[in-house]
């Protein structure tokens, strides 16, 4: 049998495909060990031109060394990628007929079975169970030993009571609180530190030694300053100075002015942003590089731009740190604007689908730029800013995007509620006031909401909806007792806050961007071309004034010192009661 | 002339080098130019639920047509052809995911994660083969599963492994069970999954460690016939305990056994088991009653003392989990400071966790919690499954024939036509050459 021809032929076929095997192997393992200083995590050339490029960020040649190196790199792993899987079923088909070849060949060999009579059967079941159990000691002997040896190879740093536990977290929570003293609530509540205030309702009530402002009065334009960049970020103001952004593809900057006189004090633009590409991306032209509005805490002013370039500046002008977060992507660009709450600097960086999981609430220590924390978001690109509002017994920041509006806790980022209520593309802002929270979902409904769940509240919190005259990109605006909402096409409409009733409507015949703002018991409307209305806050339609500015205005409104700033296309605004030179009451 | 020892070698260096070339590879994404945005990592789609449940039709239907072939037809080609086709769809084509063998994890994993509700699909793939074997015995290992079937073609010349041997580490599968389930329970991961040594092959791709083991396993598998299957496989042995209740029971033939030992030296898996004298020997009854007795007091003592030395395994145990891992990293490097390199994975999880380690610490804390006890379980699960064993092992059980162990036996059918008298009822020999009783 063994020198049958089929077994030899059996045998040789074993042979070759084993010999073919080997030789893919040889290419394969000649390929891997080649490859191994190719690696980019290892390269010492690479860390190398990485280091120096850490010590000199400008250095273009050195870019561009590390790009051509890690382009090399990638094109030989991509070939030896392609070479493994080819070489993969190369070794299966070889092997197949290796193992099926030598199978049959070792059956041709295998000589007859030629059984013994079994004695001693009893005795020999005895031995065998005897024999099995000192085995099986000895196996469970040997299980102990690698478990053991498994315990003392991983020593442990974490502690192994709860007290200890406790004392470890509470070290974190120190280093948590390691922040610096921020200024007051009632300082926040003075000025305009955010989009929209100081808790982005819209509302600024005068205190602290700020003129009245009689409501009947037309303000007049005490001052303009031109703008050196476009933008369409709002202007915010802290103790005698009102900040905006403004930039191009080529520059974004923040420029700083005195409230009194409007005189730029100084301007700084946000460049060497690392990990900031150089290539900028295009954003579109309507939306620009700086939509969202800047915030400040009191120490520092904040800002961010469409490219994802993020900077904290002093009060001086000196730069106190930069981050990039981007790219963004954002189909009408990023423009939704930050918000700060104690120490915390709240970014809402809503972006592409919900499926790509792009989003995210990212919290940023205001004086260092140190991540706190960061929350994946299950929506798509929004438009919408973050409030942040103290309601049962917690600090919680509201968001909006479709079709979600979410909690969170301020202190880590926790998902305390959300509702499933928004359609669209959504750009309006909610609003909190008189224990509600206002939000519009854009062109279709008005809503009011008890932030108070837990879990799912679609349909347990909301208090009441409307669907008449819904804006699609003015935010609303709240005295806690009535709700004034403000279409693009200019038809402002009031509604009882507690149970959504429509009071009254009057169409402004105006177009409309910015977002109203209440101060004093007026409703100030903005209109796109100029016109700057003053309505009544109250349960019956009066419109107390108007007047034309020479302006063509996107941005919202912001109250502070007796002062209204307006941030015009061309020109900062700076409107007070006092003279009428430049206005003219219609 | 094939000489065993180079071949032997030759394909020892073949598979190491595979494991070498086909290990998985990771490459860092671009660290600086515009427009690339790192994907978020993320598993693949999942499949359609129409698939799926195509899938669980299959895997059904040929649960069927191996009880078919194994007690109706007694066919061995059959069982082989159905091997091929179940290695071929279930280890290929779908990759070796959902199987089976990997499947009470997603079970335990849903019990204990209200978030995670388990799919209709993986409750089929988990219980099917159970219920099928309290029936009919472990058909799925004859004839379904793919990494039993692929052990199956690479056996070349089976040796005999010692039963005493056989029975020792037949208690392995059951300590991987236990392992597997903390770890599923914890949320660590399905490290029976992830520790499957012949699903890399399946996918033509895997990390160095398991690309080894798999190549060990199919090395060994050439000698001892399916190693895996017998020695570590956890789904099979919860099969073996199905089948030591089933209703049926593979028979080597369903005529008279003639004690010629043929289907005892066919059997490739030790699974044959020779006849037994009926009654006890007076020599030895009282030492067997006596030992029996103090293997039954020890089941507790070991139990107890499994748990306590489990409970010390959880600070080990729990570094399994990137959670854990991730904190105790960040703990120790704030009093032994490793200086990383840029943008490395170590730097990056270093940096993740500084931004909030409250948060990572509390949920390490709450993962240590649940070791402690899923440990303490653990151990005595070692203990318990191990003193049943001795249990067992001191048990004596009566034969009259030589028949397949139920719970060992895989129902392969290659002891059907070794059996003479099998053979003669099949017609492919005359009645006259048929063995008589030795």
């Amino acid at each position: 049998m063994n020198d049958s021809p089929l077994h030899r032929a059996l045998a040789l076929t074993a042979w070759i495909a084993g010999l073919f095997c080997l030789l893919v192997c040889a290419i394969l393992v000649y390929e891997h060990f080649a490859a191994a200083t190719n690696d980019p995590w290892k390269s010492p050339q690479l860390l190398a031109l990485k280091e120096k490029l850490a010590a000199e960020p400008k250095n273009e040649l050195l870019q561009q060394q590390i790009r051509q190196l890690d382009l090399n790199f990638r094109q030989k792993f991509r070939r030896r990628l392609a070479l493994d899987r080819t070489g993969a079923w190369l070794l299966l088909g070889g092997g197949l007929v290796l193992a099926l070849a030598a199978a049959k060949a070792a059956a041709l060999k295998k000589p007859l079975p030629l059984p013994q009579p079994q004695r001693d059967a009893g005795q020999q079941a005895v031995r065998l169970a005897s024999r099995a159990r000192w085995s099986l000691a000895g196996v469970g002997l040997m299980v102990a030993g690698s478990l053991l040896f498994i315990r003392l190879g991983n020593t442990s740093v974490l502690p192994a009571n709860p007290a200890a536990w406790q004392k470890l977290s509470g070290q974190a929570g120190v280093q948590e609180a390691l922040v610096e003293d921020v200024p007051a609530l009632s300082e926040f509540q003075t000025n305009w530190p955010r989009f929209r205030g100081w808790d982005g309702s819209g509302v600024f009530t005068p205190g602290g030694g700020a003129p009245a402002w009689d409501p009947t009065t037309v303000p007049a334009i005490l001052w303009n300053s031109a703008i050196p960049a476009p933008g369409h970020s709002s202007p915010i103001v802290w103790a005698d100075r009102v900040f905006i952004s403004g930039g191009t593809a080529a520059r974004r900057e923040v420029f700083c002015y005195n409230t009194s006189s409007g005189s730029l004090l100084w301007q700084r633009a946000i460049e060497n942003v690392p990990g900031s590409p150089p290539k900028i991306p295009d954003v579109p032209e309507d939306t620009g590089w700086a939509a969202p509005t800047m915030a400040t805490d009191g120490r520092r002013v904040y800002a961010i731009f469409a490219n994802g370039d993020l900077g904290a500046l002093n009060f001086d002008g000196s730069v106190a740190w930069t981050k990039y977060l981007g790219p963004l992507k954002n189909p009408y660009g990023y423009a939704a604007s930050l918000a700060v709450w104690g120490n915390n600097l709240l970014i809402q960086l809503d972006q592409g689908d919900a499926r790509a999981a792009g989003s995210k609430l990212i919290s940023l220590q205001g004086a260092t730029g140190r991540l706190l924390w960061e929350r994946s978001r299950p929506v798509p690109a929004s438009w919408a800013t973050p409030i942040v509002i103290e309601a049962a017994g917690q600090t919680q920041i509201i968001t909006l995007a479709n079709p979600w509006v979410i909690a969170y806790t301020l202190a880590g980022g926790n998902e305390l509620w959300r509702a499933q209520l928004l359609e669209n593309e959504v750009v309006p802002s909610p609003v909190f006031a008189g224990g509600l929270v206002f939000l519009l979902s854009p062109g279709a409904r008005l809503m009011a909401l008890r932030p108070d769940g837990a879990g799912d509240v679609t349909k347990t919190r909301v208090v009441w909806t409307n669907e008449e005259n819904v804006p699609d990109i003015a935010s609303p605006a709240s005295n806690g007792e009535l709700v004034f909402t403000l279409t693009s096409a200019g038809m402002a409409t009031c509604f009882e806050a507690n149970d959504g009733k429509k009071i009254w409507e009057k169409d402004l015949d105006l177009e409309v961007q910015a977002s109203p703002a209440i101060m004093g018991g007026c409703l100030f409307v903005l209109g796109e071309h100029g016109a700057l209305v003053m309505l009544q806050a109250g349960r019956e339609f009066h419109e107390t004034g108007r007047t034309q500015l020479p302006d063509k205005f996107v941005a919202s409104p912001a109250f502070a010192n007796g002062r209204l700033f307006l941030r015009g296309v061309t020109n900062l605004y700076g409107l007070g009661p006092a003279g009428a030179k430049l206005a003219r009451q219609l | 002339m094939l000489r065993p020892l180079k071949f032997i070698g030759a394909l020892g260096v073949m598979l190491f080098v595979a494991m070498m070339v086909c290990a998985e590879q990771r490459f860092p994404p671009p660290d600086f130019e515009s427009g690339y945005r790192i994907p978020s990592a993320s598993t693949p789609a999942a499949r359609q639920p129409w698939l799926q449940y195509a899938d669980a039709g299959v895997l059904l239907a040929a649960l069927g047509v191996a009880v078919w072939l194994i007690y109706k037809k007694r066919s061995r080609r059959g069982l082989y052809w159905l091997s091929l086709f179940s290695l071929a769809y279930f280890g290929f084509y779908r990759k070796g995911c959902v199987c089976p063998i990997g499947s009470p994890q997603n079970i335990v994993y849903g019990l204990f994660n209200p978030d995670y509700a388990v799919p209709v699909t993986v409750l089929v793939f988990c219980f099917a083969p159970i219920v099928v074997a309290l029936f009919a015995g472990r058909a799925f290992c004859a004839g379904v599963c793919p990494q039993g079937a692929l052990q199956d073609f690479m056996l070349v010349k089976p040796v005999a492994v010692p039963l005493w041997l056989e029975h020792a580490l037949s208690v392995i599968p059951y300590l991987f069970l236990g392992a597997g389930l903390i770890f599923a329970g914890t949320g660590t991961g399905f490290v029976i999954c992830r520790y499957d040594p012949f699903v890399p092959f399946f996918r033509l791709s895997g990390g160095m460690f398991i690309l080894t083991a798999g190549a060990v396993f199919l090395l060994a598998g050439m000698f001892v016939g399916r190693p895996y299957c017998r020695f570590l496989c956890p789904y099979g042995g919860l099969l073996r305990l199905a089948s030591l209740a089933s209703k049926w029971r593979v028979r080597v033939t369903p005529e008279a056994c003639t004690q010629c030992r043929l289907c005892e030296l066919s059997c490739p898996f030790g699974a044959m088991r020779q006849p037994a004298p009926a009654g006890p020997d007076p020599e030895w009854l009282g030492a067997e009653r006596k030992r029996l007795g103090w293997l039954l007091a020890l089941l507790p003592v070991l139990v107890v003392a499994g748990a306590w030395a489990g409970s010390k395994l959880s600070p080990a145990a729990a570094q399994l989990d990137p959670a854990v891992a991730l904190a105790e990293r960040y703990t120790r490097q704030q009093t032994h400071p490793v200086q990383y390199g840029l943008m490395t994975p170590e730097a990056l999880s270093l940096q993740r966790a500084a931004a909030n380690p409250a948060e990572i610490l509390a949920a390490a804390a709450g993962l240590r919690r649940r070791f402690d006890l899923a440990c303490a379980l653990f151990g005595g699960w070692i203990g318990l499954v191990i003193g049943l064993k001795l249990v067992a092992l001191s048990v004596r059980q009566n034969r009259t024939d030589y028949e397949p162990d139920r719970g060992a036996c895989v129902a392969c059918a290659r002891c059907f036509t070794a059996c003479p008298n099998e053979r003669v009822r099949l017609g492919l020999m005359p009645a006259a050459e048929g063995a008589a009783p030795l």
